[in-house]
């Protein structure tokens, strides 16, 4: 953008001086012109009043002109400024606008792009973290069902060990007797045919 | 007709030991006759101990008629012919008289009076009985009990 608005202030120098120049070399002009006059003219002579008559015409003509080119040259040179001033202006805010928006376009092609990778690291992390729960889950499952079946096959030794550590060897089957009966009792269908089945 | 033994052979090492001391009768006897017919001056063997139930089982038999070899034998043929339907009882201590009469009374009045009872002990049982017939066993005792309701402990284990 600096290189743009040195460039235009370049142009503007060049343009001013080309102004001046070209101004001056209408001011030459204008004096080699008179100076031509002089001496093509025939020699005329004039009376000394006629003379400074003229010469006081030809000197406010010549303020006039000179006048006159001034005021031209300052409106030419105003209007080429102003010009100048807006066009730098217009193409300083295009070029501002442009660039705003290339900025934008980009910083939306970034946040896009992060958006994007923020979000392929969130499943990411979410898969994992998915994994990383259903083997947990699956490991204590196993691990659950492992102690479970220790527990299981160990139980009738425990109770074994129980019984005989709480009873001792104060065994009394009379105590027993009733439940023993009451529980042939209850089966003894079953024991009778498999008794007779085995015969 | 089977040969019906008195229910107190209830056992096959009662039968067992009731074949035995006929064997040991038997020979005995055959001995004795032999000597007899010879009319060996030498004393003869005493006449061998027998136990109750082999005592129970002549009688049973014989009835007052006087038992001779034959019949002796063939006796011991019978015996040894019996096929009886077994069953082995397992329980926390071995029983004493009166339990074993009322088990093998329970088994003989209600499974058949021609089984043969056995008897063995587990301490590790605790309470309750064990029945092995030919083909299956039935497990009665309170450690199957506890056993069985292990799914119960579990959850008292945990409310706990």
């Amino acid at each position: 953008m600096d290189i743009i608005v040195l460039i235009s202030l370049a142009v503007l120098i060049l343009i001013l001086s080309i102004v001046v120049v070209v101004q001056s070399l209408r001011l030459q002009k204008l004096h080699q012109d008179l100076l031509r006059s002089q001496h093509t003219a025939p020699k005329v002579s004039i009376s000394q009043p006629n003379a400074d008559q003229l010469q006081t015409r030809l000197i406010a003509a010549y303020d006039t002109e000179i006048t006159k080119s001034v005021a031209a040259f300052g409106a030419d040179l105003h209007g080429t400024s102003k010009q100048l001033t807006e066009q730098v202006s217009r193409l300083t805010t295009k070029v501002i606008e442009e660039e705003l928006e290339a900025y934008q376009k980009t910083l939306e092609e970034v946040r896009q792009v992060a958006i994007q990778a923020m979000n392929q690291i969130r499943e990411a992390v979410e898969h994992q973290r998915i994994e990383l729960r259903q083997g947990m889950e699956q490991e204590l499952a196993t691990e659950r069902q492992h102690l479970v079946e220790k527990f299981d096959a160990k139980m009738g030794d425990v109770i074994s060990s129980y019984i005989s550590e709480a009873l001792g060897s104060g065994v009394d089957l009379g105590a027993q007797m009733q439940f023993i009966l009451t529980s042939l009792e209850a089966h003894k269908a079953d024991i009778r045919k498999d008794l007779t089945d085995g015969v | 007709m089977a040969y019906e033994l008195p229910p107190e052979v209830y056992s096959p090492h009662l039968l067992e030991s009731v074949i035995y001391d006929l064997e040991q009768y038997t020979d005995w006897y055959r001995q004795t006759r032999i000597q007899r017919k010879v009319g060996a001056a030498a004393a003869s063997q005493p006449e061998p101990d027998h136990s109750a139930e082999t005592e129970l089982v002549i009688r049973n038999h014989f009835g007052s008629q006087t038992p001779t070899l034959e019949t002796l034998e063939g006796l011991l043929a019978e015996l040894r012919a019996l096929k009886l339907p077994e069953i082995h009882v397992k329980l926390a201590a071995m029983p004493n008289h009166e339990q074993r009469r009322v088990l093998v009374s329970w088994f003989h009045t209600n499974i058949s009076s021609r089984a043969l009872i056995s008897f063995v002990a587990d301490r590790n049982l605790g309470g309750g009985i064990v029945i092995r017939t030919p083909n299956h066993v039935y497990d009665f005792t309170w450690k199957q009990q506890l056993m069985g309701g292990a799914s119960k402990l579990a959850g008292i284990i945990h409310r706990v």
